[in-house]
């Protein structure tokens, strides 16, 4: 089985920093385990997430995400909920997740076979040059157990 | 007319705010009002080392981090009398056309042509001629694959130093992007007549168009500086001609030439005054296209861009087959003081830059031309233009007509934000 495991984020943008350092910390912590797996750190990749999840059964995306928790909530999408995501930007660098997804799934029936999982990660500030917030910070540890309790459900 | 404000103006990089002021039915005063700040790097690289140079004034831009890493070292190596080998030329020129491919692709068929078929964003174009996006997407892939092969990473490639190369890229990864640039140029010719068939405003300006010439080469690394009005110039007096002004409503600068006139740089310009130098694959596409240059119609720049695809997927192939590195990957530096300019066209234009260097080899001293800040006098005055058809317009459709000619331009205002709110003031 082919497994890609994916941090997004902005280093330089505070707590969206947070899907890159998981997967880092995961790395660290579960080596044996990140080996089995093809592993990514893509600051904005905007449409080549496409090409990254091209001939792979299943990825597993991390990422900070906006939402009406508290920062530092871990939350998990799974294929059904990102396949009703709805896009809401058409900008030039507004090429996020849920677009490129949405973008990929009208253009390449392939994609709807690749099982995408999103462990997002809540954020509260993403000014430029703000590092991780206290909260995103203490919420790494289970974020990084949670990579790997997925990556082995998959194996 | 009661005022006007506009939430965004997608597809175009950048924070900015377009104001139009109104009086007796007629535009008085247009302003681009450019918030972002990127020129604060000048005062980053004060006291830097200058191998530092090229990979920090990458960060300028997501699109075009080639067009500064190029001029960088190009001033820089003027700066120390360096010469660079042929085979390290012609690499550089390779990464520039993966650059030129990735930022041409995108602009084409996602920036661009959705306004022309008048759908809100490429998801939309997708929906309705996804065998277009989808080439859209393969054509623009291969210039990522080949910033990867040769600097390591699609976004932010380094490799590219002061005198050089860090290393080599290995001659089977870059053989390796030989069939996809062979099917992309195909693609691209066909790019070139799709693009003539779409429906482009009737507007033609009366542009002086400035770029890089090079009586062998397509113009984007070395050669002098042309004007359309005459002026040939070499780099180190691009800036007795060419200044920079501040106006008080943009923390862009906004350049003209010493006359006093507004100037465009840019693919039409690059087209204009270089078509005799494109490859035979895109010299033949022109030709079939019979379009009379100068193409001044600032909308057609889409078509501009298409001829340009054709021309570096076929310079791309050429460079590919005679790939075979021998010798350093870069000169060692001697270091000493000294002051140098050097030059390149990015993808939306010309981009100069300029450092003087202590005998340590640091900067002491800093200063870039972006195109964009060449190109957003000429913006506001092309919107003046179509200002008296604007202000009789229905709010919404005034906006996306303004809208589309800003983003016909391409310009990258910067990185950081996405939106331009447009102003419309009725000073009556």
């Amino acid at each position: 089985m082919n497994i890609i495991v994916i941090g997004l984020g902005q280093t330089l943008r505070g707590d969206d920093a947070a899907g890159l350092e998981a997967v880092r910390l995961w790395q660290e912590k579960y080596p044996q385990t990140a080996r089995t797996v093809r592993v990514e750190l893509a600051e904005l990749p905007g449409l080549t997430l496409l090409d990254l999840l091209e001939d792979m059964d299943a990825a597993i995306l991390v990422d900070a995400v906006h939402a009406s928790a508290p920062a530092g909530t871990l939350t998990r999408l799974g294929p059904d909920d990102l396949a009703a995501f709805t896009p809401g930007s058409g900008s030039a660098h507004g090429w996020g997740v849920a677009e490129t997804l949405h973008l990929g799934r009208s253009l390449y029936p392939w994609l709807t076979d690749v099982r995408v999982t999103l462990i997002g990660i809540v954020g509260e500030q993403f000014a430029t040059g703000a590092g991780l917030s206290p909260q995103v910070q203490a919420a790494l540890a289970e974020a990084v157990e949670r990579i790997e309790a997925e990556v082995r459900s998959l194996l | 007319m009661k005022n006007i404000e506009v939430p965004a103006l997608a597809r175009v990089e950048g924070e900015g705010g377009l104001y139009i002021g109104v009086k007796d039915g007629k535009a008085v005063e247009i302003r681009l009002d450019i918030y972002e700040p990127p020129r604060f790097f000048e005062g980053f690289l004060v006291g830097r080392f200058l191998q530092e140079v090229p990979d920090i004034t990458a960060r300028i831009c997501g699109i075009c981090p080639v067009a500064y890493q190029m001029s960088s070292v190009t001033a820089l190596e003027a700066a120390l009398g360096i010469e660079i080998s042929p085979e390290v030329y012609a690499l550089r020129r390779l990464m520039y056309c993966g650059e030129f491919i990735e930022s041409h692709a995108l602009h084409i068929y996602m920036l661009q042509a959705p306004d022309l078929l008048d759908v809100p964003s490429a998801l939309d174009l997708a929906a309705v001629a996804p065998e277009v996006v989808k080439n859209a997407l393969r054509m623009k892939r291969i210039g990522n694959e080949i910033l990867k092969a040769i600097g390591g990473r699609s976004v932010h490639p380094v490799n590219a130093c002061v005198g050089g190369w860090y290393r080599w890229p290995e001659a089977d990864s870059i053989q390796a992007l030989l069939p996809e640039l062979e099917w992309a140029l195909e693609s691209a010719k066909e790019a070139v007549n799709w693009s003539l068939s779409l429906p482009y405003p009737d507007l033609e300006i009366d542009y002086e168009f400035v770029a890089i010439h090079h009586p062998e080469e397509y113009g984007v690394m070395r050669g002098d500086v042309w004007s359309s009005k005459g002026s040939q110039l070499p780099v180190q007096e691009y800036e007795t001609r060419y200044l920079e002004e501040h106006v008080q409503h943009s923390n862009a600068l906004h350049s003209h030439t010493v006359e006093g006139g507004h100037y465009l740089v840019g693919p039409l310009a690059r087209l204009n005054l270089n078509h005799e130098q494109l490859m035979p694959e895109a010299k033949q596409a022109l030709k079939e296209t019979q379009l009379q240059l100068p193409l001044k119609n600032p909308y057609k720049s889409l078509i501009a861009r298409a001829i340009e695809l054709a021309h570096f997927y076929a310079e791309a192939i050429a460079l590919v087959k005679s790939y075979n590195p021998t010798g350093p990957a870069h000169v060692q530096l001697k270091l000493k003081a000294g002051e140098g300019c050097g030059m390149s066209e990015a993808p939306r234009g010309l981009l100069y830059h300029r450092y003087k260097i202590d005998d340590q080899g640091r900067v002491q001293f800093a200063r870039i031309v972006p195109p964009t800040a060449q190109n957003l006098p000429r913006i506001e005055a092309d919107l003046f233009a179509i200002a008296p058809q604007l202000v009789k317009m229905k709010h919404e459709t005034a906006t996306l007509t303004a809208e589309h000619l800003v983003r016909a331009y391409d310009p990258c205002i910067s990185c950081a934000t996405h939106f331009l709110k447009l102003k419309v003031e009725n000073r009556e």
